[in-house]
């Protein structure tokens, strides 16, 4: 059982991990997009009509891809350029996503489709104990370990990241220094809008298997969370995030083995240890970027 | 050194003022409904049926005012649950969670206390336990903040989905109707504790605006308003000043969360007769972009969640006889909180 | 080089201004390759705008700008930097969560795509012996002196081969010891050919250090292009100030015989990074004293201000206050105990946005005597004109919101009530920092007439000059620690610069006992 949690919650991970490295990138450029929400739905919806309808899976996740671009988009050109307020345009945009979706998605409500082939490493899926939980995936999930790597060589290795860190920290030193500290925020936010938009495809085409009305149900906000309490760290967002995949997964596999607990219990599970893990990050002294320093506040 | 800038701004000129409060909404306005019409014919609706709706939905609807009120109060309330943490500086974005909790914490007591006729002592009773429930949950989140450091914004914000999957939990097992019909929803509440109309205003809301009054003069004529102002505005100077930051944070979260249970509970004892899931969705986020665009302002917040509740109300009828599912109002509420946010950003901040 | 008789920059008839006010009028100068070369002017002479406009940040309204020989039009500050021009900032313009070499690398514009971090290092390393700055390419920015910090911004600078150096008020933040060291770099530089531009408003390094000097004034030349050599100490003042400024004199009003208003007693204060705030610190203030508290700001200034007026609580320590024992760190401080402070950054610290003058004072008595009932914002309106008109100062009408006020309005206003309120004590950081010739007067004759009333001041500035004009005791500062104390005759500015010194070269054993480490 220890080993169906872990492996689900690397698959369920994956849904929260893609998001959560956009965020990452968005929030390193020093952009706190509560709307990643919305950017999930969006993605959600989209790739399930496309995959549905042309039966092509990729063309799905690119679809998605692109519509959690486009809700970023919005919240990008409302945010960066005209410089209006994070934490209510984020939640804006979310609240258009979701109605949008809606409105949309009313007639998908129900449908199924099939979830996506698993596809073992070979060699690396029969380790013992490991293989099974790491390496018997479908490619969304090595996607991800992709991502993971990508993201830190992005930001750590390439003149691009430390564009995007500085501009994290004090935009006018980046200005001052000849780049254009706007057009790096509007990219990251893309950039962040575009992942969740493939974790909102993965959970409705990958993982589910259909669509439902606002079916994320605030896990776009637990993404926030998880950048924030990793202190804004690769390694430490990688493993929050596959965290509450297992969170999750848990729960789902404690209830197919028909231990009784009431399923809204269970749900609330994530946000609490979400608030725990709040209340425990605050004791370690991360660093947050100086340019986030307002990006919650009204 | 690392010096902090200083930038002095300029008077704004009081006519640049009124532009910017009555013109700007209403061109906003304007063009989000531009969107939405767009949106809607996009969905394949056609402009008759958009009228129907409309048509339905305000002007032949008798009730459009009463239900725009009746729908207000917890707007309202979530609302105020914004602007008085926000003088204080701090971030509510849990009136939704709050919301729920008052409702539930409300339903309980008024469900307890079954057909014994207590009338407007029971009506007090249950009032003030929403109120005291959404005031913990929402003290909760400050105490995070004071001793933790714990953002407040983000843990609101997770407080919501807390909320309303213990609100779910009760109503799918111990609370559950046994002759609702399999439905997971509460017993209903006795006619007795029910907050009805007079005169064809419904009380709940004539409550609200007297509970509004108070907190405005609250804010703007007691020494705890002054000093919470102080403090939201500029902590370091409080404490210089003599005002303990933390006292006045927790302060002011305990009483929005208050007011936002005790909004929660209003609606049930006032519009719904019992608990249901779905009663709340999504009001007190409503009711924040209310107060963000209202700016602190007690009374524009007030007004702001009028319009909104109007424009739900008024909304209603576009699933049936315009087709587009019922969550399309909030693409209308949407695109126009966006129009005006961007359009009047400097307008939308806290003072 | 370039010919040596064509300037390197030559900058002829430029205006430039904001609204009604000409913040630079028919400026003229030029700096030839290898000349030294102080622009010296007041807070507010327009130097900063100038800079600006050299620099591409601001563009004039009228006037030319020659860069050897040809005529240039600096549009942006990457422009002004293919042009050869470099300037070091007066706010360090760097990122301190980030490593010095990372800093360096997202300020050049031939940094590869993907950071070749030994590359860099090396490019870093090679400057930095050419011209001996000495900094670690690999230390985060965060945790250098403010000298490295320095020495970040020119390496940035030389890096990208400038051939015209402007630095904005160099020295403002340096020990003398910080300054010897750059003066040498600087001339390392002009015997390499660079032409170097210097704003200051420090007549002492205009004649240490520049070969000529142009003075501005209220936007205005006002004198051009003068070798320092031919030029005495008076006429620069006068240039500057428009009118010689005497420094009073002044006789002391202590009494060292009563009982201390104040007294630490080996105070400790760690800082929330770990770091030492104060170490061991010990002293005593008495009635009607100007104690002057020396030295270069972060050494425990800010640290010591919060313990004397009661904001924070020392690890280890006493604080006995006439009456009785007091351990501080309440809301509002010892201001119910008769001890005001002016803070070292009034705006951050005091003001509230929105709210009128009248308020803030309300909310100040109500702090300094805490039973009252409530806030009598209307009564505190009148009294704090009153009190300014007492002391010489001022302030605009009560009703005006503070927050909207100039710095130097604020400034006359904190100090208005910090005076009005205190009854034993001052303690007053860095009172007139940023302030303009007249307002800088009026506040020290405001601070000195509290000691009429038995009242002492706590005096905490960088301003070696003002401390001596001030003060009856020095204590100077270092490190957290004492260095020494100074009165009488002993009150001069090499002795002060010789204590400052040595908690430098302190502040350097202990960094080479770290690497040990």
């Amino acid at each position: 059982m220890i080993e169906i949690i872990l492996a689900g919650g690397i698959a369920v991970g994956t849904v929260l991990l893609l998001p959560s490295f956009g965020e990452l990138v968005t929030e390193r450029a020093g952009i706190t997009n509560l709307s990643v929400e919305g950017s999930m739905l969006a993605g959600a919806l989209t790739a399930f009509i496309v995959a549905k309808t042309t039966g092509n899976y990729a063309f799905g996740f690119l679809a998605g891809a692109f519509a959690g671009m486009l809700v970023a988009a919005v919240f990008a050109s409302a945010v960066v350029f005209a410089r209006a307020n994070q934490l209510a345009t984020g939640l804006i945009c979310w609240f258009l996503s979701l109605g949008i979706t809606s409105v949309i998605g009313n007639s998908y409500n129900g449908q199924a489709i099939h979830q996506l082939r698993q596809i073992d490493i070979p060699g690396l899926s029969s380790i013992p104990f490991f293989g099974n939980i790491f390496f018997q995936h479908d490619v969304v999930v090595y996607f991800g370990y992709v991502a993971i790597a990508a993201t830190a060589w992005l930001l750590y290795k390439t003149k691009t990241g430390l564009i995007i860190r500085g501009t994290g920290e004090r935009r006018a030193v980046v200005d001052v220094s000849g780049h254009r500290s706007s057009l790096v925020q509007f990219a990251a936010v893309l950039a962040g809008g575009l992942l969740s938009g493939v974790g909102g495809a993965y959970l409705s085409i990958g993982q589910v298997g259909n669509w439902a009305s606002d079916m994320t149900n605030g896990y776009g906000f637990i993404v926030v969370a998880i950048v924030a309490f990793s202190g804004w760290r690769v390694s430490l967002t990688a493993l929050g995030s596959y965290l509450f995949g297992m969170s999750i997964s848990a729960a789902s596999v404690l209830q197919a083995q028909g231990i009784a607990v009431n399923q809204y219990l269970l749900d609330s599970l994530p946000y609490i240890i979400t608030l725990v893990a709040l209340i425990l990050a605050s004791r370690t002294n991360s660093r947050q970027p100086e340019g986030l320093a307002d990006s919650l506040s009204m | 050194m690392k010096q902090g800038q200083v930038s002095t701004l300029n008077d704004k000129k009081r006519h640049t003022r009124i532009v910017a409060s009555v013109v700007i909404p209403l061109i906003s306005i304007c063009i989000a409904l531009g969107c939405f019409v767009a949106f809607a014919l996009a969905q394949g609706t056609s402009l008759e049926g958009l009228y129907a709706a409309l048509y339905y939905g305000v002007l032949a609807n008798p009730n459009f005012l009463t239900q725009t009120m009746t729908r207000s109060v917890p707007l309202i309330c979530a609302a105020l649950a914004v602007i008085v943490p926000a003088r204080s500086g701090l971030v509510n974005v849990g009136g939704e969670g709050q919301l729920i909790i008052g409702a539930v914490a409300g339903t309980g007591v008024a469900v307890s206390m079954g057909d014994a006729g207590v009338g407007i002592i029971g009506i007090i009773i249950v009032l003030l336990s929403g109120a005291l429930a959404g005031g913990a949950w929402g003290y909760l989140c400050a105490v995070l903040k004071t001793a933790f450091h714990a953002p407040e914004t983000v843990s609101t914000l997770l407080a919501n989905f807390i909320a309303a999957d213990i609100m779910l939990y009760l109503l799918y097992s111990p609370w559950k109707d046994p002759d609702g019909s399999g439905q997971p929803q509460s017993k209903p509440i006795a006619a007795d504790l029910r907050i009805t109309t007079v005169a064809g205003l419904p009380i709940a809301f004539i409550i609200v605006i007297v509970i509004a009054m108070a907190v405005w003069a609250l804010l703007n004529k007691s020494r705890w308003g002054f000093a919470a102002r102080v403090v939201g505005s500029n902590p370091v100077a409080a404490f210089r000043g003599g005002l303990s930051v933390s006292r006045y944070a927790h302060s002011a979260m305990l009483l929005g969360g208050a007011l936002a249970g005790l909004g929660g509970a209003l609606n049930v004892l006032g519009a719904e007769g019992q608990l249901r899931p779905g009663l709340t969705t999504t009001f007190g986020f409503i009711a924040f972009l209310a107060a963000f665009i209202a700016g602190t302002s007690i009374w524009k917040g007030v007004m702001y969640s009028i319009v909104a509740a109007a424009v739900l109300v008024g909304s209603n009828p576009l699933q049936l006889r315009a087709g587009l599912d019922g969550n399309a109002s909030y693409v209308l509420l949407g695109v126009t909180c966006l129009a005006i946010v961007v359009i009047s950003r400097k307008t939308g901040r806290a003072s | 080089m370039g010919n040596s008789d064509v300037p390197a920059l030559d900058v002829k008839g430029l205006s430039i201004s904001f609204g009604t006010i000409r913040a630079n009028d028919d400026v003229n100068f030029h700096v030839k390759h290898g000349e030294i070369h102080a622009l010296l002017g007041e807070n507010g002479a327009g130097k900063s705008t100038l800079v600006k406009m050299l620099y591409g940040v601001y563009h004039p309204d009228s006037g030319r700008i020659s860069v050897d020989g040809n005529t240039v039009d600096i549009s942006s500050p990457s422009v002004a930097r293919q042009l050869g021009i470099g300037l070091v900032f007066q706010d360090m313009r760097l990122i301190p969560a980030l490593k010095v070499w990372e800093n360096i690398a997202l300020f050049l514009p031939d940094t590869p795509a993907l950071l070749e971090k030994e590359q860099i290092v090396t490019r870093i390393s090679e400057i930095s012996a050419r011209w001996k700055l000495e900094v670690d390419p690999m230390a985060t920015v965060d945790d250098l002196s403010i000298g490295e910090w320095q020495r970040v911004e020119l390496l940035k600078v030389l890096l990208q081969g400038a051939k015209i150096l402007i630095l904005d008020e160099p020295t403002s933040v340096l020990t003398p010891d910080e300054v010897e060291s750059l003066f040498a770099v600087i001339r390392r530089l002009q015997q390499a050919g660079t032409a170097i531009i210097i704003i200051t408003h420090k007549m002492r390094e205009v004649r240490e250090i520049a070969d000529n000097v142009t003075v501005l004034r209220k936007g205005k030349v006002v004198m051009d292009d003068v070798p320092v050599s031919s030029i005495s100490d008076e006429e620069l003042i006068e240039a500057m100030v428009g009118h010689s400024v005497s420094s009073e004199h002044r006789d002391s009003r202590a009494n060292y015989q009563a009982r201390p208003i104040l007294e630490l007693a080996k105070i400790n204060v760690q800082r929330p990074d770990g770091t030492i705030g104060l170490a061991d610190v010990s002293l005593r203030v008495y009635p009607g004293e100007v104690l002057g508290i020396a030295g270069i700001s972060g050494n425990g200034q800010e640290e010591l201000a919060d313990v004397l007026s009661g904001y924070a609580r020392p690890e280890s320590g006493d604080i006995v206050l006439a009456d009785k024992g007091e351990s501080g760190a309440d809301a509002g401080g010892f201001a119910s105990k008769g001890i005001t402070c002016i803070p070292s950054d009034p705006i951050r610290q005091m003001v509230v946005p929105g709210l009128d003058i009248a308020s803030h004072v309300a909310l100040w008595e109500h702090a300094t005597n805490p039973h009252a009932r409530g806030y009598d914002v209307s009564g505190a309106g009148k009294r704090i004109q009153k009190h300014a008109a007492e002391v010489g100062l001022r302030i605009p009408p009560s009703n005006r919101i503070l927050s909207q006020l100039s710095g130097g309005n604020i400034q006359r206003v904190i100090l208005s009530f910090a005076i009005a309120l205190a009854e034993k004590c001052i303690i007053a950081s860095y009172p007139t920092r940023g302030l303009d010739v007249g307002t800088t007067a009026d506040t020290r004759r405001a601070l000195l007439a509290v000691r009429e009333r038995g009242c002492a001041v706590v005096l905490i500035s960088e301003d070696i000059d003002e401390i001596l004009e001030m003060s009856d005791r020095v204590i100077v500062l270092g490190n957290g620690r004492i260095r020494g104390c100074l009165s009488g005759s002993e009150m001069t500015r090499s002795s002060i610069g010789r204590l400052m010194a040595e908690e430098e070269t302190e502040q350097h054993e202990a960094r080479a006992g770290e690497h040990v480490e």
